[in-house]
């Protein structure tokens, strides 16, 4: 660690991980001296994040300790023409496979790795799938069908929009016709006197009612 | 798997109904022959995706699918079903294919889990087939992420009684009838070799 | 002597290999001499995926990435939130959380017997263990409303409370799994056919092990003490007592002393956990601004260790609501490439299942 931060400038990001930023041009110089000169001596990750606005990728070697109890992240841009860096499978072999990894989702060669062919994916002409550039939802229409049914998903947000302004109109619908039976039955009150019939009234009402509301529901 | 072990809803009578002329209209060898390969079915050792998870424990002591006559196969060449576990990747798919052409008639496909039926929480990848029946016969659907054992034996159930009673066209009558569909659909997702290709030049990869 | 080697698949379509994968090998006679690991038959794009959908969403899809033992996932993916959000969880949501994955790694423990056991016919270890980890899952079930998939450690805490006695029933099943390991000793550890098999195959080099990064039971097995849960201490780790178990054999047989070691430790953690487990406290910290939750524009590496070694996840948020990387790096993707293609050479072809067992290759999370 000391070794390291004389030579570094070594940022603590939380605890027990720690981050070095060089240039694409003295980085094998970095991780050589890194993972001789000081305790992180083991590669675990080789973790790479497509900034498109900034042009450039973030490739960010995570190197760890014989103890595996510190991390550091060893960061540099590279930029997003299809540029190589150096391969580092002779410090550690277990980077072969993850430079292979990158090498296929960003299209980034690795000088000195031999086995940058097919990994996961069999027979691909299209970009290198975890560019930023790469659409998936295009390519997924492109190449596949759906099955019927999916039609009503659409934007949630301009359907809940629709659904709440259509309850709004039934609701306008239903008041309005609740007002004309008022209307109807204080007539026919103010006509007639109390009689016993009321509850036969007071049916056919609910009767009415009723449907309305279910019409209510399904629009909500 | 006798009658009751599973109940029919009003769906599966009116399906039923309306297949009951070929129903009848099978010989007495092939009630037979029915009712044999209902009550023996060999399943292809192929995980093709998460829903082998939930393989083991039907297969071992908990919920035992042997009791019904199922049981595991390693070759396809001997086997009856291929569950088709969850989601095909493009590279599986090729193998699935394969391993279906390889096996021998009669053959049915139970298709494990929402992303085989519309692409489920993978539909907007682009590595995985959103619909399994566009690319070989497909028999029983058994929905859900991941589907619970139960309802991996009540689909083994239902196939069985529909094997038994000859009430749904099997997938592979449609797969060999309409090969030429299911031939352009595999050729237009995988390009001319829907088989598999293991070569050793990879010249002409390297982007960089 | 004109000695031709023959090509042969093993995989993907073969009982013998741990899930959709293939190894090519180059047989003479019996013994391999080349050996080249395929993967790619579960790609799902879940990197691209993650990219596409809010945080919250995201958290749904990324327990699939490893099947057997979805939990490191979650936790992981959690942490890693909390760190670049900067989010503290409770005293009652660590436990909780370090109960889940210690019953994850019990359950995923009981699945490697069955699957090792199966590799060299041994059918009846495979019956008793599926068994035991369906009790487990049912008590997953319980607690998440799910049997495998879990979704339940949930960024700032973790998604509902425990049922009501739901410690209880844990702690009856421990009662039951600490009667049931002794037997399983005697009919699969202690099993002269398996001891007969095991012993000296598989031996991985102890020399290069630290160095290649290798992780889990194969560092563990190579007599070489290293367990994140006390390297690099999370959650509460640090405030429990337990042993790692070492084996120094290197071989097939040293792994799986280890893993029944581990899964003895798991009882005793699982054990002060409901001991200790604080009755109150919140499960869950809010998200600021939950639903439209946003991460700062840096990046962090998280690990957890896993059931069969360290997972380890590097995030970057970019100041919206989307995550802009999401990487993973599962104990298979050296495992099943660096140390299989070497270790494979010269060894019997019968032997290949056995040694992918014990290594505990799990393909999903290599292709992710």
């Amino acid at each position: 660690m000391k070794n390291l931060q004389k030579t570094y400038e070594v940022t603590q990001k939380v605890e027990r991980l720690f981050e070095v930023t060089v240039t694409q041009t003295d980085f094998w110089e970095a991780v050589l001296y890194i993972s001789t000169q000081t305790e992180f001596n083991t590669l675990s990750q080789i973790a790479c994040a497509d900034w498109i606005e900034e042009e450039h990728f973030l490739l960010t070697y995570i190197l760890t300790t014989d103890a595996r109890d510190k991390n550091l992240m060893l960061k540099l841009t590279l930029g997003r023409e299809y540029e190589s860096m150096p391969s580092v499978m002779t410090l550690f072999p277990q980077a072969e496979v993850m430079e292979r990894d990158l090498h296929e989702m960003y299209g980034i060669g690795f000088e000195g790795n031999e086995t940058l062919y097919d990994f996961v994916l069999e027979q691909w002409h299209d970009l290198p799938p975890l560019r930023r550039e790469f659409d998936t939802l295009a390519f997924v229409h492109e190449h596949f069908a759906f099955k019927g049914g999916r039609e009503d998903n659409k934007d949630v947000k301009v359907e809940q929009k629709r659904r709440r302004e259509e309850a709004k109109k039934q609701k306008a619908l239903e008041a309005a016709k609740q007002e004309a039976k008022k209307q109807e039955t204080e007539k026919q009150e103010t006509e007639k006197p109390k009689e016993p019939n009321t509850h036969a009234t007071d049916a056919e009402e609910t009767q009415d009612k009723k449907p309305d509301t279910k019409e209510a529901e399904d629009g909500q | 798997m006798q009658k009751g072990f599973v109940a029919y809803n009003n769906e599966q009578k009116s399906l039923e109904a309306e297949t009951e002329g070929i129903k009848n209209s099978q010989t007495l060898i092939q009630k037979a022959m029915n009712w044999f390969s209902a009550r023996s079915m060999f399943v292809v050792a192929y995980g093709t995706g998460c829903g082998a998870i939930e393989m083991p424990p039907v297969f071992t002591s908990r919920y035992d699918i042997e009791r019904l006559g199922v049981v595991g196969v390693a070759t396809p060449r001997q086997a009856d079903i291929m569950i088709v576990s969850g989601y095909c990747s493009l590279k599986t798919l090729r193998r699935v294919i394969r391993t279906y052409e390889q096996m021998s008639e009669p053959k049915y496909v139970i298709a494990l889990g929402s992303c085989t039926i519309n692409g489920g929480m993978y539909w907007d990848s682009y590595n995985t087939i959103k619909k399994l029946e566009e690319y070989i016969g497909v028999d029983m659907y058994v929905a859900g992420c991941m589907p619970r054992p139960e309802a991996l034996i009540e689909g083994f159930v239902k196939l069985q009684e529909s094997i038994r009673n000859n009430t749904i066209q099997p997938g592979y009558v449609k797969y060999r009838e309409d090969y030429a569909y299911y031939q352009a659909n595999q050729e237009k997702l995988l390009g001319k070799e829907t088989q598999p290709v293991y070569e050793e030049d990879y010249a002409g990869m390297n982007l960089s | 002597m004109d000695s031709k080697l023959i090509k042969i698949f093993h995989g993907p379509q073969h009982p013998g290999i741990t899930g959709n994968m293939s190894v090519e090998l180059d047989l003479l006679g019996e013994t391999i001499k080349y050996a080249r690991t395929h993967v790619g038959y579960l790609h799902r794009g879940f990197e691209k995926l993650v990219e596409r959908r809010t945080v919250i969403q995201a958290f749904t899809i990324v327990c699939r990435i490893c099947v057997p033992e979805p939990d490191p996932n979650e936790e992981n993916f959690a942490r890693a939130v909390e760190g670049l959000a900067g989010i503290e969880i409770s005293e009652r949501a660590k436990y909780i959380r370090v109960m889940v994955q210690e019953m994850s790694r019990l359950a995923a423990q009981m699945l490697w017997m069955g699957g090792q056991s199966g590799s060299i016919g041994m059918g009846t270890v495979g019956q008793w263990s599926l068994f035991d980890r369906d009790l487990m899952l049912d008590l997953f079930e319980e607690l998440t409303g799910g049997r495998v998939y879990h979704m339940y450690t949930y960024p700032g805490g973790v998604r509902r409370d425990l049922p009501e006695g739901f410690l209880l029933r844990l702690s009856e099943l421990l009662d039951y799994l600490e009667k049931k390991l002794p037997k399983y000793d005697s009919i699969f550890f202690d099993n002269a056919t398996f001891k007969k098999r095991a012993i000296g195959t598989g031996v991985v080099p102890k020399e290069e092990a630290l160095k290649n990064g290798y992780v889990g039971q194969t560092l563990r097995g190579c007599g070489i003490r290293r367990d994140l849960r006390k390297d690099n201490p999370y959650l509460v780790y640090d405030k429990l007592d337990f042993d790692i178990p070492v084996f120094d054999g290197g071989d097939v047989y040293s792994r799986a002393l280890v893993r029944r070691g581990e899964m003895r430790e798991s009882i005793k953690i699982l054990r002060q956990v409901i001991a200790q487990m604080p009755a109150e406290g919140a499960i869950m910290q809010k998200l600021p601004k939950h639903r439209k939750f946003t991460l700062p524009k840096e990046d962090i590496y998280v690990a957890t260790e896993s059931a069969r070694g360290e997972f380890g996840y590097y995030m970057a948020g970019d100041g919206t609501e989307h995550i802009r990387r999401m990487q993973v790096k599962g104990p298979s993707l050296i495992h099943g490439f660096t140390l299989l293609e070497k270790m494979l050479i010269d060894e019997e072809l019968s032997n290949v299942a056995m040694i992918m067992n014990s290594l505990g290759i799990c393909p999903p999370e290599i292709e992710r």
